[in-house]
Parts: C-alpha cells; structure tokens; sequence
C-alpha cells in the first residue's frame, strides 16, 4: 500500500459516508444537517490539503485494494482536478450552507440533503478518477441525484423539466459509454495513464479518432454548449435554489474538465480539430448566452443563460489552446464557479421573500429597496465581478483571456468575445435596474420579512471569496500555472500513477 | 457469422431504439432507452479484446480454447445496474407525469413553454 493516499479517498467518499448515514436518520432534519454539514467540511479540508500536495510535489493516487493501475481502479488528484475539486467542493459547502437555511418546501424532504450529498460525491468522483468507466458511474451517480432533486422542486414545472433533462443526459450517457467501448477495443485498457502511454510509443490505432468524436459530444452535452444547451434554462431555472447555484456553476465544469483531459492527456493528434470546433461553438455560445439573458424575464433563467455564455469563453481559451490560453480557461472556470453560484443564492434569497415564489421580473421588480442594503451590495459586487470590472475576480479571468488571445493574435474571435463580453455587462445592469433601482408607488406583492427567507451568509462567503480572489490573484494563477505545465507533459501524470510493470 | 450477427443485432437494435425515442408518447420513448442501453451492451461485448467462447480463468489455453475477455462482461454487468436505475426512474417519473397532467402524450406537456 505504498504510495497510496487515502486522502484522495476521504474527498471522493466522505459525502457519501455522510449520506448514508443521513439516510439513516430520515425524518430527523438537524442530525441530517450536522451530519451533511461534517462530511462536507471533511471533503472540503481535504481537497484543500490534496491541492497543497499536488501542486508542490508529484500527483497523489490512490488505489482501491491496493491492486497497481490498470488492473486496479484508481483514483488520481494531479493539480488540474485538485483545482477542480477544491472549486467543487468549496461551492457544495456554501450551497449545503445555503439549503440549511433554505425556506424551501423541499429541503424538509428526508432524502434532500443526502441526494444533494451524493451529487457532490459524483462531481468530485468525476474530477479525480483515472479509469473512464469509473468517470461514467460517477457521472450517472451526479446526473441520477440532480435530476431528482429538480423533481422534487417547488417548482411545479421542476418534475417536467427533469424529465427533459434525463431524456437528454440518457442520450449523452449512451454517447459516453460508446465512445468508452470504442477506447477500450482500440487500447485494451481503461486506464487514463496506460492509454496515455500506449499512444506515447505505438502508432495511431483505428478506433481512436471515432471514440473522441463520441466523447467530445458527450462532454459538450454535459455542459451545455451552445448547440446542446437547449434543456439547461428550463432545468437549472425550476431547481430549488441551492441546487440551481451548484448546477449552474460547478456541474457544468465537468464536461470543461474532461475535455481538457482528453486533449491534453489522449488525443493530442485530434486535439488541433477538436480545438478549432470548440472555438466557433464557443463564441457563438458566448452572443447567444447573452442574447437570451437580455431577452428573458425572469432572473434565475437570466443567469442560467448567462452561464451558457460564461461557458463560451472557457471553450474559447481552450480552443486557443496555447498555455496562456489554457491557464486562462482554468482561471476563467475557476472563477465563474464562485459567482454564479454566489449571484444564483442572491437572486434566489430575493425571490424567497416574494409572496408566490417566483424570479419573475414582474414579482420581484422594485423589490431591491424594500430588502436591507447588504443584498444590494452582493449583487452588485457579483454582477460586476461577472461583467469583469475591476478589482474582482471576473476581471483577472476575463483579462488572462484577452492576454491569451493577443498572443495568439487570433483578432477576429479576439474581439467578437470582447464585443459579446459586454452583453454582460447590459444584462447584469438591467438586473439591477429592475430589482433595485425601480421605485414601485404600489407594491404588486406581498413582501416578507428579512428573518422569513433565505439566510445571506453563503453569498457573503462566496462574494467574499470573490473580491479576496480579485484582490490577491496571484495564488490562483500560480496554481493555474501549475497544473498547465503538469497536463502539458503527460509523463508526470503516468509517472505518478506507476503502471503495473511500467516502472 | 457471430460477429455479423452482432454487428446486424446492434444496428437493428439502435433503429429501433432511435424510433422509439423519437414518438410522442413517453412510454414508448422510454421504452426505446432500455433497447438503446441493450444495444450499447451488445456494442461493448463486440468491443472484447479477444473473441473467444471458453470461460475465462478455468480454462486450459494450452488445448487451443481461447477464454472470453472476462472485463467487458463486468462492464456490461455495471452498465445495466447504472442503466436500470436511470430506466427506473425514468419510468416512474412517466408515472408522476401521466397522474399530474393526465397525458403522456409529449406535446401536450407544454407548460414550460409559456
């Protein structure tokens, strides 16, 4: 057992300890939430330490049974999912922070917060495992649990929007699993670091080329890229709040992350094609994110719109795939998980204290001056952190962006996401507008009180981890650095996980 | 002659399943997800690293058998747990669906449009 770090294994399975053990005490809420509560906190702390481990020496593996790769299933934290899992994790914490203090019908639920547990051991899952298959069972473990925790929603709509969502992530599924079998009749081997070292050394085998078409759509689809976006509005609007802000900002993150895996890692001979696609879808994704967050009426659809866009210019520093670029997109993911998430628990907080419960500009318009100042001040730090005004964290990721592209000197994609960048900026003031500088003379609803609706503290601790971030960037970029220069030289991840007669 | 069996099973299958997930009615579109992960489960089979017919592990290769590949038939086995539950919750949530708005009919189900 050499090696071997459980650490990896108390960041994976720690949450889902801790909904088995909620499960157990169904019906009783508040041994529920501490229990929820430790088990993040514990996979939180570990993730953190994971980080530390990965960035500053070799990546940490761990393997089930002690059995070597690939015969053995492992599990592997190098910088790159290290810093997708501290963002994973550290977002699920605020949003279990969130649904403690949730006004929803359906956080009393018995099986909500360990659903919601069980959702964040599939996304942390598909961060660091090594092995595809395991990737898919966590990515069904992830799709499984989100899907009924939408349909249970107090949204009405939820259950049909749910529906769509696993009728669609079922075809994503099925491309998964056939561009999984595709790698496993080319390379005989599941294993991340084993196909990466056959394609090392042999030459370009038949199937290759086919399985990462498969896997690349599959990917998109997760996310929800531009042609594939369709079923995400619907679905991240009807989720309850908490679930909505972790959907919309660090689920999506999954299908970013595979994908700059499998170009880095595998498919270096295709990735030149695949980045040239992800370019155009990304920019048309970032005018038609914005496009809808302008012409939509309802806040929470705005933002989950908007993510569409967001997502658009992660792809772009992908598809410009030098190193700047790719650090850029790491930072821009990185970044974008914490506002969103923070702007979606600022707009759900204001919708909780509507009478019907609803994002609907309609309800909640002149609402802002009714609700203490400090709900004003997040969603306009937030909003401006999004838009990428200084000195916040979307400007240091919108500026590594731009940076990239004027390296590569790509000019015409350059200026055509700079130009859709400012859609940003028109929808987050007309938000503001709406919510908090229209002066109703009648009040349409009813207004509650500030103790009768969502608590503000997740927000607080999020935009406060935004402004730290926009503040002091340098750790960030540093780490971003890091893992570009660990993905860009693949033998540092086969060396770590030490293949079974490899050496 | 099995792997063009195989090969025609699997296409056969992913017609069918296709059109089925294509109707109206939700039934039949869920449906036609269980034959869509059967013919996956065929497509992983056919990807087995060696086609042989004896038992994996018991057999004795020095006779001229070749074992199957034992590890596509554990991804199979994993594949129609995880395809199962995501069917079953498919089909109860057609369930809720028929009960709540009295149809299964997909394009009567518009309230998400408005």
């Amino acid at each position: 057992m050499d090696n071997s770090n459980g650490l990896v294994l108390i960041t994976v399975f720690s949450t889902f300890l801790g909904a088995v053990i909620a499960l157990i005490f169904a019906g009783r809420n508040t041994t529920q939430r501490w229990v929820g509560f430790v088990a993040s906190l514990t996979a939180w702390g570990s993730s953190l330490a994971l980080l530390i481990l990965a960035t500053e020496g070799t990546p940490q593996v761990y393997r089930f049974g002690g059995y070597d790769a690939p015969f053995g299933i492992i599990l592997v934290a190098d910088s790159l999912s290290a810093l997708f899992g501290v963002m994973a994790s550290t977002v699920m914490l605020a949003g279990f922070i969130y649904s403690i203090h949730c006004k929803d019908k359906c956080v009393e639920y018995p099986a909500f917060l360990p659903l919601f547990l069980f959702m964040q051991t599939g996304l942390s899952g598909c961060f660091y495992t090594g092995d595809l298959f395991t990737f898919f069972v966590f990515m069904e473990i992830m799709v499984l649990s989100s899907v009924s925790l939408v349909a249970i929603s107090d949204d009405r709509l939820g259950l049909e929007a749910a529906f769509k969502y696993l009728f669609i992530s079922a075809i994503g599924t099925l491309l998964l699993l056939l561009g999984i079998s595709a790698m496993y009749a080319t390379f005989g081997t599941l294993n991340l670091a084993d196909m990466a070292r056959q394609l090392e050394t042999g030459d370009r085998p038949l199937l290759a080329t086919g399985a990462a078409i498969f896997l690349t759509s599959a990917y998109l689809l997760k996310s929800a890229v531009f042609p594939f976006h369709f079923w995400q509005p619907d679905f991240h609007t009807t989720a309850p709040t908490p679930v909505h802000a972790v959907l919309s900002s660090v689920v999506v993150k999954v299908g970013i992350y595979g994908i700059i895996r499998l170009i880095t890692l595998l498919f270096e001979n295709e990735a030149p094609q695949i980045r040239s696609v992800l370019l155009v879808l990304g920019i048309v994704g970032i005018f038609f994110g914005g496009w809808g967050a302008l012409s939509t009426y309802n806040g929470k659809r705005l933002l989950a719109y908007s993510t569409i866009g967001q997502v658009g210019f992660i792809l772009v520093g992908i598809g410009w795939g030098s190193a700047l670029a790719l650090t850029a997109a790491i930072i821009y993911a990185f970044n974008h998980a914490f506002i969103k998430s923070a702007l979606l628990m600022v707009m759900g907080l204001i919708s909780s204290r509507t009478s019907p419960k609803t994002a609907d500009f309609k309800h909640i318009e002149g609402l802002g001056p009714k609700l203490p100042p400090i709900v004003g001040v997040l969603w306009f730090l937030g909003g401006m952190s999004l838009a990428g005004i200084p000195p916040l964290n979307g400007f240091i990721s919108k500026l590594a962006i731009v940076q990239s592209g004027v390296e590569v000197m790509a000019w015409v994609p350059l200026f055509l996401a700079v130009f859709s960048g400012f859609l940003t900026l028109m929808y987050m003031f007309r938000t503001w507008q709406y919510v908090f500088q229209t002066k109703l003379e009648k009040t349409v609803v009813k207004v509650k009180g500030f103790t009768e609706g969502d608590s503000v503290l997740a927000p607080v601790l999020l935009i406060s981890i935004c402004v730290f971030l926009g503040l002091y960037a340098r750790p960030l970029v540093y780490l971003a650095e890091v893992a570009v220069e660990q993905i860009s030289q693949p033998h540092i991840y086969i060396n770590a996980v030490r293949l079974f007669g490899g050496g | 002659m099995l792997d063009i069996l195989t090969a025609l099973a699997v296409g056969f299958l992913f017609a069918v399943g296709v059109f089925q997930l294509l109707r109206r009615d939700l039934i039949k579109a869920a449906l036609g997800f269980s034959l869509l992960f059967n013919a996956i489960n065929l497509f992983i089979l056919a990807a087995g690293l060696f086609d042989g017919r004896a038992a994996p592990y018991t057999t004795n290769v020095e006779n001229g058998q070749t074992p199957s590949d034992p590890l596509v038939q554990a991804l199979i086995l994993t594949a129609i747990v995880v395809s199962f539950g995501s069917y079953s919750l498919l089909v109860g949530m057609v369930n809720i669906i028929s009960r709540r708005f009295n149809t299964v009919d997909s394009d009567k189900l518009t309230e998400l449009q408005k």
